[in-house]
Order: C-alpha cells, then structure tokens, then sequence
C-alpha cells in the first residue's frame, strides 16, 4: 500500500494518527469500578472443549434423535427405496448433519477461526440434496403432488423446529451472539434431522415431490432460521 | 504503535489464571487490555462517558464469557470480538434513542475531546477517519490503533483475511480520495 509518495503520505498520517489514538488512558477510578463489578462473581470456570469435541456432541446428539424418530415413524419409504437411493441419501444426511455439526461448532467460540463459509455449507448441502434426489429419484409428478406434499412439509416443520431450540440450548453456552449465520446453522442441523424419519416415512419417492416438499421445506426453513438470526442481530444470548 | 502491541503469550496466561478465578489475574487484565479496548470504543457516535459505559459493560460480558476462551487461540481477537458486540449493541439502543427524540440537543463528543490537542491538520484526518462506513473504521482502528494482524482482525471480525484486506483497501481508497479532494479545495 506504500506504492507511490501520496500513500507514503498517507501511511504517515495513519501512523501519526494512531500514535494519538494510543494516549487514551484507563482512568483508576473506572478500574476500580470494573474491578468492583466483576470480584463479587468471580468463580473458576470449566473452559469450553475443543472445537472437534463441541462438534462430536452435536453429532452425537444428531445421530440419537435421529435414531430415536426412525423408531417411532412409520418406515413405508424406507421399504420401497432402492439400494443406491438408501445409500446415497443415508450419505446425505449424515454428510449434512456432519457438515453442520462442524459449522455450529465453529460458531461457539468468539473470535475464533470459521474454518469454512456459511455459504459453502450451505452450496454443498443444497448441491448433495438436490443432485442425489436428481440422481436417483423418478422424475415423475403426481396428479396429487399438494395433498401429497404439505403434510410431509408439515411434518418436516414439526421435528425441526424443537430440534432447533434443543441445538440452540446446547450450542447456547457457547454461541454467544444471535446472527444470521448462527440461525442458519441451527436450523440446517435441525432441519437435516428433520429430513432423516421423514425420508424414512415418506412413500411419494418421485422427484419433484422430494425436491419441492422435502428439500424446499428445508430451504425456508433455514432461511427463516437466518432471518430470525438477523431480526435477533448480534443481540447477547447467554 | 509499539507500545499497543501486548504480549499474547503472558495474556493468555493470565487469562487461564482469571478462569480459575485469580483476583491478581483479573486486576492485571482489566489494566492491561482496558486501554486498548478504550481505544476501540472511541469513535465518531461516542463520547468519553459513553466510551467508559461501553468498556465496563465490554468488561462485564467479557465476564460473563470467560469459559468460552481456550488457551490454544489467541486471546485480542476474542476480546475483540466480544468488544465488537457490546459496541454493536450501544449502536442500536442509541439509534433507537434517537429515533424516538424529537430534537437532538447536542452534537455527539467525539474521543478526541479525551486526548491531548492535536495539530489543525491531525483533527482534519481524525474528521476523515471518523467518516469511513463503521467496518473499514473498524479494520483500520483494529490493525493501526491496536496493531492486531490480518489474521487476528480476521478473526475478531468472524471473516476472512481475504474481506480485511478489501476493506482496508477501501478505506485507503476513501482516505486517498478525501485527502486529493481537501488539497484541491486548499488551493
């Protein structure tokens, strides 16, 4: 940036300047205040663990409820998926849920590395999901596609909301300030939970239905997830 | 600038020590990283009240936080980033102040008015930096004023190295022009 004399110019006041910033003194009567404010709590506390092992939980965490609904719902889908369809969206939505994972544990610490771009989470979530179902699935529309569709978006709604409040409650000891990164990541943890009974559940296997009602659902979903995230903004959460 | 540079490794230890609750260690970070967090809070929309309201309640969140740091990580870019919060916070209540009153009484005191007096020319550039859009002020206070690296403004900011060096550049930009466009006007 020092190319030429007007940014050595420049440099110069900039450096004149900050050196006129540094005089800003703590005031003893303010650090007595802040030390006075912060004494009568003062306690050890357990730092938070590493990031891998924030992100195992989440996972483990993801896998147990996942485990849990899989019990409880109907498993018509599950009957009539092929092989490759089972296995390719069983590596999605673990793939996801990992992929998550990871992201919300990133957002736990102040000031720390992101590691990776909540946009690029969220392109190869949507990239997977969309291509495998593209993939795999029959591109046929049923005649019903609306009476077939909404109660799986319904139900969709139904899991991932409560997840996203059980993930915020877990991430929350960490996750200090609402944004709508940390939104977003809440609710696609949440909403690939969401995705894993439901496509267990679901018999409608053609691939508009699954595109607009399953992977649509979720797309709102989380979008709704960063808008509240946003609306929140920055606000103090613990 | 120098004397703005702390030594990490010693404040991450006597951050360890105040998560084991060591009144020496809370004393000595409150001395220690107040300064530079003063210098942070100090800008164009804050007087000197408003900036020693900001570091008690900066200091109070960082409280409230302390278990969120790790020892591994760099200590000024986590509390930079919770700085970064508690200013965003007062932005918005005094917006929503603001928005509510009918006059404004009086023109915000700058941090300037708690320094010593500078040179006509030095309140001109402090006028101009006072004028760059809050995130490039932001990125030039952070490795400038408080000698953080790109890495570590990065990080306190939650972006890329990539982003800070755009808005560094942007505000050398806006600088540059604003500084050509004041010599003109002085001829």
């Amino acid at each position: 940036m020092q190319d030429n004399p007007r940014d050595a110019h420049l440099e110069r006041k900039l450096e004149t300047w900050a050196a006129s910033q540094s005089d800003a003194e703590l005031r003893p009567e303010i650090q007595r205040k802040v030390r006075g404010l912060l004494m009568s709590s003062l306690t050890p506390v357990k730092p938070l663990p590493s990031q891998n092992k924030l992100a195992l939980a989440f996972l483990a965490v993801f896998a147990a409820c996942a485990v849990g609904l899989i019990a409880v719902v109907d498993k018509a889908g599950f009957h009539l998926m092929t092989g490759a369809q089972m296995g390719w969206m069983a590596a999605i939505l673990a793939g996801g849920g990992i992929l998550f994972s990871l992201a919300l544990a990133r957002r736990m610490v102040p000031g720390s590395r992101q590691g990776f771009p909540l946009s690029l989470v969220l392109a190869l979530s949507g990239i997977g999901v969309i291509g495998g179902i593209a993939l795999f699935f029959p591109w046929q529309a049923s005649r019903a596609f609306v009476s077939e569709g909404w109660p799986c978006a319904a139900m969709e709604l139904m899991i991932a909301v409560p997840a996203a409040v059980v993930f915020w409650l877990l991430a929350r000891r960490g996750a200090l300030f609402a944004s709508a990164g940390l939104g977003a990541v809440l609710t696609g943890l949440a909403v690939f939970l969401a995705l894993v009974p439901l496509q267990v559940q679901c018999m409608f296997l053609q691939a508009p239905h699954l595109v607009v009602w399953h992977a649509g659902t979720a797309a709102v979903l989380i979008g709704l997830g960063a808008l509240t995230g946003e609306l929140l903004g920055h606000r103090w959460m613990s | 600038m120098g004397e703005t540079r702390i030594d990490d490794r010693e404040l991450r230890d006597l951050m360890t020590r105040y998560q084991r609750a060591d009144p020496v260690a809370l004393d000595e970070l409150v001395r220690r990283i107040s300064p530079p967090l003063l210098r942070y809070f100090g800008g164009s929309w804050v007087g000197r009240n408003d900036v020693e309201d900001l570091l008690q309640d900066c200091w109070i969140k960082i409280h409230r936080s302390r278990h969120t740091y790790r020892v591994s990580e760099p200590l000024m870019p986590w509390i930079y980033a919770i700085a970064r919060h508690t200013r965003l916070d007062a932005y918005r209540k005094q917006r929503r102040l603001e928005s509510r009153e009918v006059l404004v009484a009086s023109v915000p005191e700058g941090l300037h008015q708690m320094l010593p007096e500078t040179q006509p020319e030095q309140d001109d550039f402090d006028r101009l930096i006072a004028s760059l859009p809050e995130a490039q002020r932001e990125v030039i206070v952070m490795l400038k004023v408080s000698g953080m690296s790109l890495e570590e403004v990065a990080k306190a900011t939650s972006s890329t190295i990539g982003a800070v060096k755009q808005k560094a550049h942007r505000a050398y930009e806006t600088l540059r022009r604003a500084m050509g466009k004041d010599r003109e006007n002085a001829r």
